[in-house]
């Protein structure tokens, strides 16, 4: 959370002041920022997901937590899941998703982040909002001492993000910042 | 082939993993070098075949950086953009396209935006209540602000049968004074007749896309899901390859090159497009 504050913070002022003739283009450097500031979401998102899907956590304290992770996302975004065994994707709303995850009801679930992962380009969209991929590996593990249910995967997950300048009143001045929302996501897992 | 592996295992274990490139925290696992060497993203085939990242793809080049379309780099990336599991593609083929996108006097790139590259999308729509498999190809064309990917074509075997049009003498016709009569025998030729495309001109061609829109529109087709994605490019010269997705253990995994050919001329590459997009 506090990285994630400063990353805010950093592409805050690294847009500067309003000016008519801004461009919209992102330049490399802004490119960085905006790629650490979509690495804090997704963190934050794999943090949600290990506390819904935790057995610990109360029913009341998971929505509030699943309340939480869809402030992350873009109004109707979906998961689309798919298997080794299934190339079919199945989409889920992602709050569907998160109750499905809440609903397998282990008592432990941990998700572990390989140390690797890819960002894409940043493609600008008709609306004038960018739009880019970001590629990580997970590794689920859920454990049930009442059945004895012990399920691992790897997935490989591509999670759109949304890049938008926004504005912002700051001491009555207008200040511009970039923001960062995340979009649909595709699950697939892996066989590496 | 053992040379590739070798090279494959020399870039990979090249790659360092320096702090920041993880996402830190407890729990995190170190990849063994497979995820790494992965062609993760279609963006990242891009920027491999170009040489605009780095060996550890934490780096993005651009015009003006020292690696950028740098030679040696491209070798080696191109080389491994490859399926060298399942594809037949002979070593001297593979060879040959090589030292042609790499050669010092013309390089030749890919390019996003640029045209002559498209996606085969194979999908699942229920087709009045019955699954059905239909291919839908797209490209990415330039609107408003920025670029959207669009539906081009649509190859549906349930199409077909409509429109089998016979040839010569087995044809169905109106004959050529039917104007005389005010064309009366349009009756016969519309009503009692289940073969209305053989009166159609010769440049006929039917839109199977318009049929799929109007199936959609009217509830007779409705989307399922998605099975398969792979992508086509004419971008080089010459050349046409195809780019699928390979989801196994190992290195050579990822977005891979696992068909190629070379093109001779405007002609080759007209029956190429015929025969990928199903609607000869």
């Amino acid at each position: 959370m506090k990285k994630h504050i400063q990353a805010f913070i950093l592409l805050f002022f690294a847009t500067g002041l309003i000016a008519a003739a801004q461009s919209d283009n992102i330049s490399p450097q802004r490119k960085q920022a905006i790629d650490s500031l979509a690495l804090e979401k997704v963190k934050d998102l794999s943090k949600y997901i290990s506390i819904i899907g935790s057995k610990d956590t109360q029913f009341s304290e998971a929505n509030r937590v699943m309340d939480r992770a869809e402030e992350l996302f873009s109004p109707g975004s979906e998961m689309g899941v798919s298997s080794l065994s299934s190339q079919d994707v199945a989409y889920y709303p992602v709050r569907r998703y998160f109750e499905r995850l809440m609903a397998l009801n282990y008592d432990n679930v941990t998700i572990s982040w390989y140390d690797i992962h890819y960002i894409s380009d940043l493609e600008r969209q008709p609306d004038g909002r960018y739009v880019g991929v970001v590629t990580i590996y997970q590794r689920f593990e859920g454990t049930s001492v009442e059945t004895g249910l012990n399920y691992k995967d790897t997935t490989k997950k591509d999670i759109t993000i949304y890049v938008e300048k926004k504005q912002t009143q700051v001491a009555g001045r207008t200040i511009e910042f970039w923001d960062v929302m995340l979009g649909d996501i595709r699950v697939t897992e892996t066989s590496a | 082939m053992k040379k590739l592996s070798l090279l494959a295992i020399i870039i990979i274990s090249s790659i360092q993993f320096v702090s920041g490139q993880g996402l830190g925290g407890p729990g995190q696992i170190k990849d063994d070098g497979r995820f790494a060497a992965s062609t993760k993203q279609l963006n990242q085939f891009f920027r491999r075949f170009n040489a605009e990242e780095s060996e550890d793809g934490l780096t993005r080049y651009h015009n003006g950086d020292e690696m950028y379309h740098n030679r040696e780099l491209r070798i080696k990336y191109v080389n491994l953009l490859f399926d060298n599991e399942t594809s037949n593609i002979t070593k001297s083929l593979k060879q040959e396209f090589i030292d042609h996108v790499t050669a010092e006097n013309y390089p030749q790139y890919l390019s996003f935006h640029r045209e002559n590259w498209f996606a085969e999308v194979s999908s699942v729509f229920t087709f009045k209540g019955k699954r059905t498999n239909v291919t839908l190809f797209m490209e990415i064309q330039q609107e408003g602000l920025g670029f959207e990917w669009v539906i081009k074509e649509v190859a549906f075997d349930g199409f077909k049968p409509y429109f089998d049009k016979k040839e010569g003498k087995e044809k169905p016709f109106l004959h050529p004074l039917s104007h005389e009569l005010g064309f009366m025998n349009l009756r016969k030729a519309l009503q009692d007749n289940d073969t209305p495309e053989s009166y159609t001109s010769d440049g006929y061609k039917p839109d199977y896309l318009t049929l799929f829109l109007y199936e959609i529109k009217s509830g007779n087709m409705k989307f399922e899901t998605v099975n398969g994605v792979k992508f086509h490019f004419f971008q080089i010269g010459d050349w046409y390859f195809e780019v699928s997705q390979f989801n196994r253990p190992g290195f050579n995994t990822g977005w891979l090159i696992s068909n190629l050919t070379k093109v001779a001329d405007a002609e080759e590459k007209e029956a190429i497009l015929n025969y990928i997009y199903d609607q000869k």
